[in-house]
């Protein structure tokens, strides 16, 4: 509870850093080594625990996704985000979905942000271009958006029942293996399964009608 | 800690450096085998000065290298530029971890799998760790900011996605045949039947050539094609930097080799053992030997196809990797749906 809040402290005020002084280098380095101190303090108790690399995987999950938005390189903010992806991919396998985490990796780090690195390369953006201020309107609409999704979550966290972190006697004998997540696709959620090809597929023609229309 | 978890803990250490050790031994005497098998292919003698057949070369061009300067270029993004080589040399080891190179055996009075870890997931892992492979490339071409190196990186994903794709729906047919994604399951079922080789020569082809593009080998060895781009990615790096770049090639070769062993040779199945009665554990060195000695093939026949083919032009490269192995791997998934339909495999 108190790690969870620490974080979010940590997340506003570095927010709000970047907000003050746009212009000034990025010290990320400094709040990683800021971050790591706090985790060993609270729980130097209990550094092998489940609690202890759900935290520090966390704080690197949340920190990837700051930079991800505030770093003025728009290079750098896609390699941030794959960072991020495979945060996430460690939190799937410590709540024992290790096909998820796998996947994850394979369709967003493998595929999708290999296309964004290559369309990063190609376009070539500089770091000045890339870093346009925005307008008052939009600071104001980010400032509201940004006090509701604050207290969305800490709702979430209020509410929130049982914890969060793997419990062996949750999950019954090959969860999340394969043939369990194959099971599940093919039997119980057969229709969004095909629904969501469907789907795919639409946008793969639409997609390929919009590139060739002035070829034509 | 309880007793459990230090004894996995224990062996898989253990065996995560055995592993490495003889992968970089491997990886070190590749050089070696590439030049002296050049040199014999062409009809020349090769490295032969430093200790018997030359074979202290490694050595000399590790300390080579080693006592090189590192030069860091003016205008580099320095971060990237000094991670790249790691990003690249990273996939390849860990994909290593879920190749089963050996039976299990009893070993000083405990059971012991000879692979570092029987995953689920194991053959989907390797996908996911190989396609990561190419942010080292592209990485490595855009941080030196050369346009060379630009043109490398950017060739290398083209090329790597392209062949990632029909290298996957090629191993489709492999699991279908096996109904199981763990290399050791992939392995038993072909110790049971026929080797995947024979069932699905075509799904076997197509993840050749595909590993071959995938490790930037000749004939596709476009990111660093030296007659058109300098370099290509590596055009800028020097010492212990470029050398990694080597290293992580040969390490990625040895890598597809032993997955190529895996899913279509059966593993370290060998026909016929158990009519001989050996006992286990001779049967065991055997079956690992034998292992060795497909990988070694595999490597060789790398080594042969480069200095045998020319390299192919860029929309050479494209329109086969989209139009002809693509579909050849859709209809080798029928045909492998086909046997298991009848009942063969």
């Amino acid at each position: 509870m108190h790690l969870l809040s620490g974080l979010i402290v940590l997340m506003l005020v570095f927010a709000l850093l970047r907000a003050m002084m746009p212009d000034r280098p990025l010290a990320p380095w400094a709040l990683l080594v800021a971050g790591a101190l706090t985790l060993l303090v609270i729980y130097r108790q209990d550094l092998a625990g489940m609690e202890f690399w759900a935290g520090a995987v966390g704080f690197v999950a949340i920190l990837s996704a700051l930079l991800v938005v505030m770093h003025p390189s728009p290079m750098s903010s896609v390699l941030f985000l794959i960072l991020n992806l495979f945060c996430v991919a460690l939190f799937y396998l410590m709540l024992q979905a290790q096909l998820l985490a796998v996947l994850q990796i394979i369709v967003y780090a493998g595929a999708i942000m290999v296309l964004f690195v290559f369309v990063v390369m190609l376009l070539n953006l500089k770091a000045e271009q890339a870093l346009t201020a925005g307008r008052g309107v939009q600071r104001w609409a980010a400032l509201v958006l940004g006090v509701m999704f604050a207290f969305m979550m800490y709702w979430a966290i209020r509410h929130r029942t049982g914890s969060p972190y793997y419990e062996p006697q949750t999950f019954q004998d090959g969860f999340g293996t394969a043939r369990d997540v194959g099971l599940l696709l093919f039997r119980e959620h057969t229709f969004a399964f095909e629904a969501a090809g469907v789907l795919l597929v639409a946008a793969m023609v639409g997609a390929v009608i919009l590139a060739k229309r002035q070829l034509r | 800690m309880d007793r459990q978890l230090s004894e996995v803990l224990l062996q898989s250490s253990v065996k995560i450096g055995i592993m490495f050790v003889a992968m970089l031994t491997v990886v070190a005497y590749m050089t070696w085998v590439e030049r002296r098998v050049s040199a014999w292919i062409q009809d020349r003698l090769g490295p032969n000065r430093v200790g018997p057949f030359g074979l202290l070369q490694p050595l000399a061009d590790g300390i080579k290298f080693l006592f090189k300067e590192t030069i860091l270029p003016p205008h580099v993004h320095k971060a990237l530029y000094l991670l790249a080589p790691a990003i690249l040399f990273v996939p390849a080891f860990v994909t290593f971890s879920v190749v089963p190179f050996g039976p299990t055996v009893e070993m000083f009075g405990r059971t012991v799998r000879l692979q570092i870890a029987d995953v689920d997931a194991g053959i989907l892992i390797v996908l996911a760790f190989s396609s990561l492979g190419v942010y080292g490339i592209a990485l490595a071409g855009w941080a030196s900011n050369n346009k060379y190196s630009l043109m490398g990186g950017l060739r290398s994903s083209a090329q790597l996605i392209s062949y990632e794709l029909a290298m996957g729906f090629a191993v489709v047919g492999v699991l279908m045949a096996a109904g199981s994604l763990r290399l050791s399951d992939i392995v038993t079922r072909q110790a049971e039947g026929l080797w995947n080789m024979f069932t699905q020569p075509l799904g076997f082809a197509i993840f050749l050539i595909a590993a071959f593009a995938e490790t930037n080998r000749l004939p596709f060895d476009l990111p660093e094609a030296e007659t058109e781009l300098v370099g290509g990615y590596h055009t800028e790096y020097s010492g212990m930097r470029f050398s990694m770049f080597f290293m992580a090639e040969y390490a990625n070769m040895i890598t597809v080799s032993a997955l190529a062993v895996t899913l279509y040779l059966g593993g370290y199945h060998v026909p016929g053992l158990h009519y001989l009665g050996l006992s286990p554990g001779l049967a065991a060195a055997v079956q690992v030997t034998a292992f060795a000695a497909k990988v070694g093939f595999f490597l060789f026949l790398y080594v042969w196809v480069r200095w045998t083919l020319p390299r192919f032009r860029y929309d050479q490269l494209m329109n086969l990797g989209w139009k002809v192995l693509f579909e050849l791997a859709l209809i080798n998934i029928l045909w492998v749906a086909f046997l298991v339909l009848i009942g063969w495999v």
